[in-house]
C-alpha cells in the first residue's frame, strides 16, 4: 500500500506451538502452530466460529491454552498475566473495539500507557498517534463512547500503540464499518507497520483487505490450520479464490450456487 | 444376537420371499404384499421422512409414466447421476419398470467421464442429483445427440432455470400423473413385457487402465442372484440396513437395494457421505454391509477414544477383548463355549464392549459383511472378539456381487469363505486365478465382444483376475490380483496386498500401495490417516500447520517408520520393506487417485509418483 516494508527478519518475535484452547467442553482451536516474524504483518483468514479470535486471547493470555506453548521474543508467555504480557510489549486490539466509553479520547490513550513510566516517551507517543488520527485529536476531551464505529477502532488501536509494544494482536478492525473506513484503517495499518517497524498479527473475515496488507498468511478452518503461505500465493488459490475472495468460475449456465470441494492444496 | 456363540442361530432363507422374474416384477409384486409397511427413509433437513412401500410405488409408477409419456422406449438407457439417495432408488426402479436399461454414474465423476459414460450407454434420459451435476450434464451436452432430456432431482437454486432440455423430478411427475390418468394401465404393461432374458443395469466398472467398461446383467442373473443372497445375507422386514455406498457400484446396488427390495428389509439413506459416522449411531443397524475401509475407520475411532480414557479403562478393554476373542477362537473351531467364559463375557459387555458397539453404531446389529476390497484379517478378528460375526464376501461387478462367503459360525479370518451355493468356483489348475461359474455371472461388456471373449472362457467360467488358495473346507483365500503380483529384480514373487493389509491395520495408515516389481527391493506410497496422525503430533508436541507440513513431520515420519517396522517383521527379509513415502496431498474422492471406494488405485499411483518411487530407489 505505501512505502518500503521494513526488513522481515527469520526470527521469529511470536511462535505458537499445537496450542489447544476451549470454552468448557468444546474445543475452539486444535492445535494451532504458527509464527510471526519480526517486522511483518502476518494475518489469520477464517470464517465465523474458526477460531481465530480466541487464538488472539491465548496469546494475550486471557485465555489460557489446554496444551502447546506461546514464545513471545524467545521467552515462553504461556498462561502468563495479561499484564504481564503487556509489559513485554504485546498489545491486544479486541474485536469490537472495547473502548472505555465513560473516559475521553485523551484518558482512553492514557490507559494504554498504563504500564509504562518514561512520561517523556508517552507524550511522544500520545503525538504519534494524534499524527495518525487528526480526528482523535480534535475530539481529545470527548468521551469515547460518544465517538463513531470508526473513530472508536482508531482509539483502539492508538490506545494499543501507547504501550509501544513489539506485537499489535488486531482482532478484525473492519468490523462494522464502512468499506471506505475499512480501507483507511487498513492503510494507518500497514503505515504503522512500516514507519515504526511494529509486527502486526491481525485477524479477518475480510479477507481481501488482509490480504493485499499482509505478507504472510494463515488460513484457519475448524480451530486448525489448512494453508499457511505468502499472501501473494495465497491469493492465487483456487480455494482462497472461491471460498474467501468470491471469485468463482460462473459454470454453463452463467451463475453457479453449488460450492467446489475444499482441497487446501 | 448379543454374542457370537448363538452365531448359529443365523440360518440361511431358502424360500422365495417375494415371487417374481424380473426386478421390477419383484418390487410390484412386494409393493403388493407389504403395502402399507415402512420401505424407506431419508434425513431431510435433520427430520427422519419415511416411504411406504405403497408411497414408493406412486413415485416410481409416476416417474416411470413421466418417462414413457416422454418418449422413453422399451430397451433404452436411461441413466442416474447422483449421491445414494431414496430417488436414486425410486428413478431406478422407474427406468426398470418402463423397460428401460438402468446405468449409474458416480457423484464424483468429472464432466469429460459423464460423457464417455453417456454415450457408450446411449443414454436417453439422465437423472441428476442437483445443480452441481446438473453442471457436469450441461457442460458435455452438445457432445450428446442422444440425450433427450436431463431430470433434475433436486431443483433447489434453479427455479430461474429455463431449458427445453431439462426438467425437474417433480415435473417429470406430474407428467407421469397425467399420463396415467389417459393410460392407467402404461407402467405395468411395460413392466409384464419386460422378459428375464432383457438387458437390466449397467455397471461400469472403474478401469485401471483404459476406460471403464460396461458389465451388462440381465434380469434373470439379478433375480437368480438376489434370491441367492438370502444365503449369505439372512435378513427380513425386521431389518434395518442403511444404504450409503455408492448405488452405481454392485455391491450396495445388489445387496442393499435389491436384496433390500426382495427382503423388505428397511433401507435408511444416510445424510451425505460425511455424516455417516453419526448417521451409523442414529440408525444402528441390524445387518451392516460396509467396506474395508469403513470398518478401519471405526476401529481406529475406537483406538483413539481408548487412547483418550484412564488405565482401569484400558485395562478393563484389554481384558474385555481378550475374553472375546478366546470365545470368537472356540465358536469358530466349532467348539462349545462353557457358562464360565459366557459369564465372563457378559462382564466384558457390561465393562466395555457394549461401550465399543455403540460407540460405533452396531449394538443393534446381528452380522456384519465386509467386501469389495481386501480386509486385514486382524481387523475381522477384533469384530469377533467384540461378539459380532463379520463375514467377508467376495465377488465384483461381473460376479453380480457376492460370489463367497462363510456361513456367520463359521467363519476364517483372512478367507473369503467357500463358494456361494449359488455359484460353483475352482482354481485355474495352471495360474492359481479364481474362476466363477453360474447364472450370477454377467453377461458380458457392453460393446466389447473381445473383452467379454477374454474374461469369460467356452465353458462358461469367469477369469476374476484374482489369485487365490483353497483350504480342505473348501474356504478360498485370496493372494492377489493377478496383474499385481510383485516379481522383484531377485526374482522372488510377492503379493503386495498382504503386507499392504496389514499396514493399514494400523489406524495411522488409511492407505498403502507397495512397490517393487523388477525392482532391487520393495518401497512403499503410504496415505496417512489424518485424524489419527494429527492426534499424534498433538499429543506428541510435534508442531504442524496443514497437511503437508504434517506429513513432513521427522516424529510423523519415525511413527509410520515404527508402523512399517512392525510389519517388516512378520515377513522375510526379502519381503520386507526397505523405504516408504508419504503422500502429501489429502486425497478426496473428485481425484483420480481414489477409487469409488476410496482405496488408492495402484497403477496410477505409481505413474504419477514416478518422481518420489524412483528417489526411493537411490
Amino acid at each position: 500500500m505505501s512505502t518500503i516494508p521494513p526488513a522481515i527478519s527469520d526470527m521469529p518475535v511470536l511462535k505458537l506451538l499445537n496450542v489447544e484452547s476451549s470454552y468448557g467442553p468444546i474445543k475452539a482451536i486444535r492445535g494451532v502452530s504458527l509464527q510471526v516474524r519480526r517486522g511483518e504483518i502476518a494475518t489469520v483468514l477464517g470464517s465465523n466460529g474458526a477460531g481465530k479470535t480466541t487464538i488472539l486471547k491465548t496469546i494475550s493470555g486471557i485465555i489460557d491454552p489446554r496444551k502447546g506453548s506461546i514464545e513471545f521474543k524467545g521467552e515462553a508467555i504461556t498462561a502468563k498475566d495479561p499484564a504481564f504480557i503487556v509489559q513485554q510489549g504485546l498489545s491486544h486490539v479486541p474485536e469490537g473495539r472495547e473502548v472505555f466509553p465513560l473516559l475521553s479520547v485523551h484518558d482512553n490513550l492514557l490507559m494504554g500507557a498504563y504500564t509504562r513510566s518514561d512520561r517523556d516517551g508517552v507524550a511522544r507517543d500520545m503525538e504519534t498517534v494524534y499524527g495518525y488520527f487528526p480526528i482523535l485529536k480534535e475530539r481529545a476531551t470527548q468521551d469515547a463512547g460518544l465517538l463513531s464505529g470508526g473513530q472508536q477502532q482508531m482509539l483502539s488501536i492508538s490506545r494499543a500503540l501507547m504501550a509501544n509494544p513489539d506485537l499489535i494482536l488486531l482482532d478484525e478492525p473492519s468490523l462494522g464499518l464502512s468499506p471506505k473506513l475499512t480501507k483507511e484503517i487498513f492503510e494507518i495499518v500497514v503505515r504503522i507497520n512500516r514507519e515504526r517497524g511494529t509486527t502486526i498479527l491481525l485477524v479477518e473475515q475480510n479477507a481481501n483487505m488482509a490480504l493485499n496488507a499482509s505478507d504472510y498468511g494463515y488460513v484457519l478452518e475448524n480451530g486448525r490450520i489448512v494453508m499457511e503461505d505468502t499472501c501473494a500465493h495465497l491469493r492465487e488459490k483456487d480455494d482462497i479464490k472461491e471460498f474467501y475472495l468470491g471469485l468463482k468460475e460462473d459454470g454453463v449456465r452463467g451463475e453457479r450456487r453449488w460450492k467446489k470441494k475444499k482441497t487446501w492444496r | 444376537m448379543s454374542a457370537l456363540w448363538q452365531a448359529k442361530e443365523i440360518i440361511p432363507n431358502r424360500d422365495i420371499v417375494v415371487p417374481g422374474e424380473t426386478i421390477p416384477a419383484i418390487f410390484w409384486n412386494a409393493v403388493k404384499t407389504r403395502g402399507p409397511k415402512i420401505w424407506l427413509r431419508q434425513k431431510h433437513l435433520g427430520l427422519w421422512r419415511s416411504w411406504t412401500w405403497n408411497q414408493t410405488a406412486d413415485a416410481v409408477r409416476e416417474i416411470a409414466a413421466g418417462l414413457v409419456s416422454l418418449g422413453f422406449e422399451k430397451g433404452e438407457c436411461a441413466a442416474i447421476l447422483s449421491n445414494t439417495t431414496v430417488e436414486w432408488v425410486w428413478a431406478d426402479l422407474a427406468i426398470l419398470s418402463a423397460g428401460g436399461v438402468s446405468n449409474g454414474i458416480y457423484p464424483t465423476d468429472a464432466p469429460n467421464q459423464v460423457q464417455y459414460l453417456c454415450e457408450d450407454s446411449q443414454t436417453r434420459y439422465l437423472f441428476v442429483e442437483n445443480d452441481e451435476q446438473l453442471d457436469k450434464a450441461l457442460e458435455v451436452r452438445d457432445q450428446l445427440p442422444g440425450l433427450r432430456k436431463i431430470i433434475v432431482i433436486d431443483m433447489e437454486g434453479l427455479h430461474k432455470l429455463q431449458d427445453p432440455g431439462v426438467l425437474s423430478l417433480d415435473s417429470l411427475r406430474e407428467l407421469g400423473r397425467s399420463h396415467l390418468q389417459t393410460h392407467p394401465q402404461a407402467v405395468e404393461a411395460r413392466t409384464q413385457s419386460v422378459k428375464p432374458e432383457d438387458l437390466a443395469i449397467l455397471v461400469y466398472t472403474s478401469g485401471t487402465t483404459g476406460k471403464s467398461k460396461g458389465a451388462m446383467h440381465l434380469h434373470q442373473g439379478l433375480v437368480y442372484t438376489v434370491r441367492g443372497y438370502s444365503n449369505l445375507i439372512q435378513q427380513d422386514e425386521t431389518d434395518e440396513r442403511m444404504c450409503f455406498l455408492p448405488l452405481c457400484h454392485i455391491a450396495e446396488r445388489m445387496s442393499g437395494e435389491y436384496h433390500g427390495m426382495y427382503t423388505g428389509a428397511k433401507l435408511n439413506f444416510v445424510e451425505n457421505p460425511e455424516t455417516i459416522p453419526e448417521n451409523v449411531r442414529e440408525i444402528a443397524p441390524t445387518v451392516f454391509v460396509a467396506v474395508p475401509r469403513v470398518w478401519e475407520k471405526f476401529y481406529s475411532g475406537v483406538m483413539i477414544s481408548l487412547k483418550e480414557s484412564g488405565a482401569i479403562q484400558q485395562l478393563a478393554y484389554a481384558w474385555s477383548i481378550c475374553v472375546g476373542q478366546r470365545i470368537a477362537d472356540l465358536v469358530m473351531a466349532q467348539q462349545p463355549v462353557n457358562n464360565w467364559l459366557k459369564l465372563q463375557f457378559h462382564i466384558a459387555r457390561l465393562l466395555t464392549l457394549n461401550n465399543v458397539r455403540k460407540l460405533i453404531g452396531i449394538h443393534r446389529a446381528r452380522i456384519l459383511f465386509t467386501g469389495a476390497a481386501p480386509i486385514s484379517a486382524d481387523l475381522v478378528r477384533w469384530y469377533l472378539a467384540l461378539g459380532l460375526p463379520m463375514v467377508e464376501v467376495w465377488g465384483m461387478t461381473e460376479t453380480c456381487g457376492g460370489s463367497s462367503g462363510a456361513q456367520p459360525n463359521r467363519i476364517k479370518p483372512g478367507s473369503i469363505g467357500p463358494a456361494a451355493e449359488y455359484n460353483e468356483m475352482m482354481l485355474d489348475p495352471a495360474t492359481g486365478e479364481i474362476l466363477v461359474r453360474g447364472k450370477n455371472v454377467f453377461a458380458g461388456y457392453l460393446n466389447l465382444p473381445e473383452k467379454t471373449a477374454e474374461t469369460i472362457d467356452k465353458d462358461g467360467w469367469l477369469h476374476t483376475g484374482d489369485i487365490g488358495k483353497v483350504d480342505g473346507d473348501g474356504y478360498f483365500f485370496i493372494t492377489d490380483r493377478m496383474k499385481d503380483i510383485i516379481i522383484t529384480a531377485g526374482g522372488k514373487n510377492i503379493t503386495p496386498s498382504e503386507l499392504e493389509n496389514d499396514l493399514k491395520f494400523s489406524p495411522y495408515i488409511t492407505d498403502a500401495v507397495v512397490i517393487g516389481d523388477k525392482r532391487p527391493y520393495l518401497v512403499v506410497i503410504i496415505m496417512i490417516d489424518q485424524e489419527n496422525v494429527e492426534k499424534f503430533a498433538q499429543d506428541a508436541d510435534v508442531p504442524f500447520s496443514n497437511y503437508a507440513s504434517l506429513t513432513k513431520a521427522p516424529e510423523v515420519q519415525a511413527l509410520i517408520q515404527g508402523e512399517l517396522d512392525r510389519v517388516n517383521k512378520k515377513f522375510a527379509r526379502v519381503e520386507q520393506i526397505k523405504k516408504f513415502f508419504l503422500l502429501d496431498t489429502q486425497l478426496s474422492a473428485e481425484d483420480e487417485e481414489l477409487t469409488p471406494t476410496m482405496k488408492l488405485k495402484r497403477k496410477l499411483v505409481e505413474k504419477k509418483y514416478a518422481s518420489q518411487v524412483d528417489a526411493m530407489y537411490r
